[in-house]
């Protein structure tokens, strides 16, 4: 619809050029209905009144052979067709007049038509119009009757000629009639019928849309304000108003939208109590491991635990990575970023700090700093090393993790942001963690109105690089806390 | 090896109080910190933590929040205002609301679940030689200021001269408070070291060198010519800064 610059987008906008097209439509066929009828009635009266003045002619010539009484019956049958204004009189030629005159083949044929059905035989006929000006005997009449002065819409313009040469005589009968003038008005009052349906009608499906649209585009700005922060409190709801079908959408969304504040809720709860009910016998699980006596079996256990803890997180942080309780704040990011490097330094990992840039932004610092330890532990599990840098771009703060990994197939990029895929099939514990650890940067990054992007290296090594990208300033405006 | 740290008031090791619901946890813990040289008695509930001090006192309370009936919170709040314990937060969630929350309301630690019982230990030893020293709340309340920068001691935040808050590790933020306590003094390693260590393992590993460097490349413009903390020929550092004391900005208006 993008083509049609005028095309309306709104339902009031559709619904009243909607209307306009029907309603034109309709007046049109209308009309050239009604235009028809008049002109199918006009030429059969001009054709009856030229058929009259013929056969009137063709009794009086002689060798016409029809007695008296059939005579006045024919002649009465046919003035019952209109005569038209102005009678002319029948004259007698040698020729049927016409020079170059178009014929009127139409007429030709009803004329015909008329006179076969008087038995009035035919050897010629002729049929035309020519201009008023250019027929003497036409022309003498439209001056006789000028003269009369007869009231009358102006003179004609147009005569109508029909010259015949009957099988029974000799020379030619050339009868007139003027071409009476058309109903020119007709298209105006149509088009002012047309207007005046037209505002009628609007005012009418106006008043009612704006029933109609009023409490939509309500529940549309609310349902755009909920699908951004479901926390809004319920006293934004929309009041249900307008015609019964729009209340009940309106009902219909306010309880959706308590049910899903309460799920919401409960989910807090809910997760609240998984948090503690499963960190704590893992506190306990920690603290037991210490008494371990060997070594190596200690560690193994410590880096289970702290796996365990971490994928823990992670899912508890994505169940609630759409309503963070904590505020936006103004963070220099490349601080952030090199605080979790140093982390893995710590760990000795094999974790490379490349160019930083200073870049000032409102984010979640503990969210943004859990999307990087995942990008990074991503790194480190399955190419043993990351390399990261942050830059400044297009109004955007870029934290870039690249490695010297195998890389991902071009096909499965998109795959391993979903929830619980990996790169190995295998779904081996020994290269560690359930999958969700690039979906939960995916949503951080989401979170703070930017995006996460995989691809392969293109600089000649393999290697996958994640980049996270945040705006600058932030899309929506932060609301203080909660 | 285990060694107990030298305390307060009394000769004898120092008396943790462990207060918390859940029994699998309470054991082992009590029997970890017995054998780290600390003298512990457990309980399961606030009310019974309350009936405990009551009889004798205790050097430190290690704290759950999430019981059943009175909260940690509250009992915090309690003892920190009635008796001036020192209290070590134990935290199921690692939000940092919740945090701040137990912090705000006087509690000198937190430890997440699961913790590194040894880092706990590491802070337990800490808190308490906090305790010996009376460094108490009071130093809290206020910011630090200097060169437009500033601490927030409580809430360990800390915001350049634009106002943008400015990650640090708790390691670069004893750190640095360490020298926003001493501005313009020459602080040698040895002396760092001692301010500073007590609470994260690396520490004992890692240089001072090492952490004067990753502090540097927070604040200062330019690593390689330092402004705010110099070397000082000899070994040692100095913050080249005067330091002033705000008021806190209440968290609204920081934006």
């Amino acid at each position: 619809m993008r083509s049609f610059r005028f095309w309306p987008r709104s339902l009031q906008g559709q619904m009243l050029l909607a209307i306009a097209l029907a309603l034109l439509v309709a007046q049109s066929i209308g009309a050239a209905l009604v235009w028809r009828a008049q002109v199918e009635r006009s030429e059969s009266s001009i054709a009856h009144a030229l058929a009259f003045r013929i056969i009137g002619g063709a009794l009086r010539s002689e060798g016409m052979d029809m007695d008296r009484r059939d005579a006045r019956r024919v002649l009465r049958a046919l003035r019952r067709g209109d005569e038209g204004p102005h009678p002319m009189r029948l004259v007698r030629g040698e020729d049927s007049g016409r020079i170059d005159d178009e014929r009127d083949a139409d007429l030709e044929e009803r004329l015909a038509e008329i006179l076969a059905a008087q038995s009035v035989e035919i050897a010629e006929l002729e049929v035309f119009r020519r201009p008023v000006k250019e027929d003497p005997v036409a022309a003498r009449s439209v001056a006789r009757r000028l003269e009369r002065d007869i009231g009358d819409p102006g003179p004609p313009r147009t005569v109508i000629v029909a010259a015949a040469r009957l099988e029974a005589g000799d020379g030619w009968l050339i009868a007139r009639t003027f071409d009476p003038p058309r109903d020119r008005g007709l298209g105006g009052s149509l088009i002012l019928q047309t207007i005046l349906i037209y505002v009628l009608l609007v005012g009418a499906v106006a008043l009612l849309l704006r029933r109609i649209t009023g409490p939509m585009s309500a529940l549309t700005r609310r349902v755009e304000q909920f699908a951004r922060d479901p926390t809004l409190p319920p006293d934004g709801q929309v009041a249900p108003q307008g015609p019964l079908d729009t209340r009940r959408l309106i009902n219909a969304h306010n309880r959706m939208e308590s049910r899903i504040g309460a799920l919401l809720d409960e989910k807090d709860v809910m997760l609240g109590a998984i948090g503690h009910d499963l960190k704590t016998p893992l506190a306990a699980l920690r603290v037991r491991i210490e008494s371990v006596e060997d070594d190596a079996e200690r560690e193994a256990l410590v880096r289970t635990i702290s796996d365990i803890t971490n994928t823990l997180d992670d899912i508890l942080s994505l169940a609630r990575v759409g309503r963070p309780s904590d505020p936006v704040e103004t963070t220099e990011l490349s601080a952030l970023v090199i605080g979790v490097v140093e982390e893995y330094e710590d760990m000795g990992e094999n974790v490379e700090l490349g160019d930083t840039q200073r870049v000032v932004l409102p984010l979640r610092a503990t969210w943004v700093r859990r999307a990087m330890r995942n990008l990074v532990s991503n790194a480190v599990r399955y190419a043993g090393g990351a390399y990261v840098c942050t830059a400044k771009r297009d109004n955007q703060a870029i934290v870039r993790v690249e490695d010297e990994g195998p890389g991902i197939p071009e096909n499965e990029i998109a795959f391993m942001m979903e929830p619980f895929q990996r790169g190995d099939p295998s779904r081996n514990r020994g290269t560690g963690g359930a999958g969700i650890g690039l979906t939960l940067a995916r949503a951080i990054a989401e979170q703070h109105g930017g995006t996460l992007t995989l691809s392969n290296r293109t600089d000649g090594k393999t290697g996958l690089i994640a980049e996270i990208a945040l705006p600058l300033e932030p899309k929506e405006k932060p609301r203080g806390r909660g | 090896m285990a060694a107990a740290p030298s305390s307060a008031g009394s000769n004898g090791p120092d008396r943790v109080l462990l207060v918390d619901d859940e029994k699998a946890l309470r054991e082992p813990l009590a029997a970890y910190l017995t054998k780290q040289g600390f003298a512990v008695r457990e309980a399961e509930s606030a009310a019974m933590a309350r009936s405990m001090l009551r009889s004798e006192p205790a050097d430190l309370v290690l704290l759950d929040i999430m019981m059943p009936g009175e909260d940690g919170l509250s009992l915090c709040r309690h003892l920190v205002e009635a008796k001036g314990t020192p209290v070590i937060l134990l935290t199921a969630r690692g939000e940092a609301t919740d945090r701040i929350v137990g912090l705000e309301i006087g509690a000198d630690d937190y430890v997440v679940k699961p913790f590194e019982p040894r880092e706990l230990v590491a802070r337990i030893r800490s808190v308490l030689r906090r305790s010996a020293r009376a460094e108490t709340a009071p130093a809290l309340e206020q910011d630090y200021g200097f060169e437009n920068w500033r601490l927030d001691p409580l809430k360990r935040r800390l915001t350049d001269p634009a106002g943008a808050i400015v990650a640090i590790s708790s390691a670069e933020f004893r750190l640095l408070k360490a020298f926003l306590d001493h501005p313009r003094q020459v602080l040698d390693r040895d002396r760092l070291l001692d301010m500073v260590q007590g609470r994260e393992a690396h520490l004992f590993d890692r240089s001072v060198d090492n952490a004067i460097s990753r502090l540097r490349r927070k604040v200062e413009d330019d690593r390689s010519d330092p402004q705010l903390i110099l070397t000082v020929r000899g070994g040692g550092y100095m913050l080249a800064a005067d330091v002033t004391r705000l008021d806190p900005v209440p968290a609204e208006a920081a934006e």
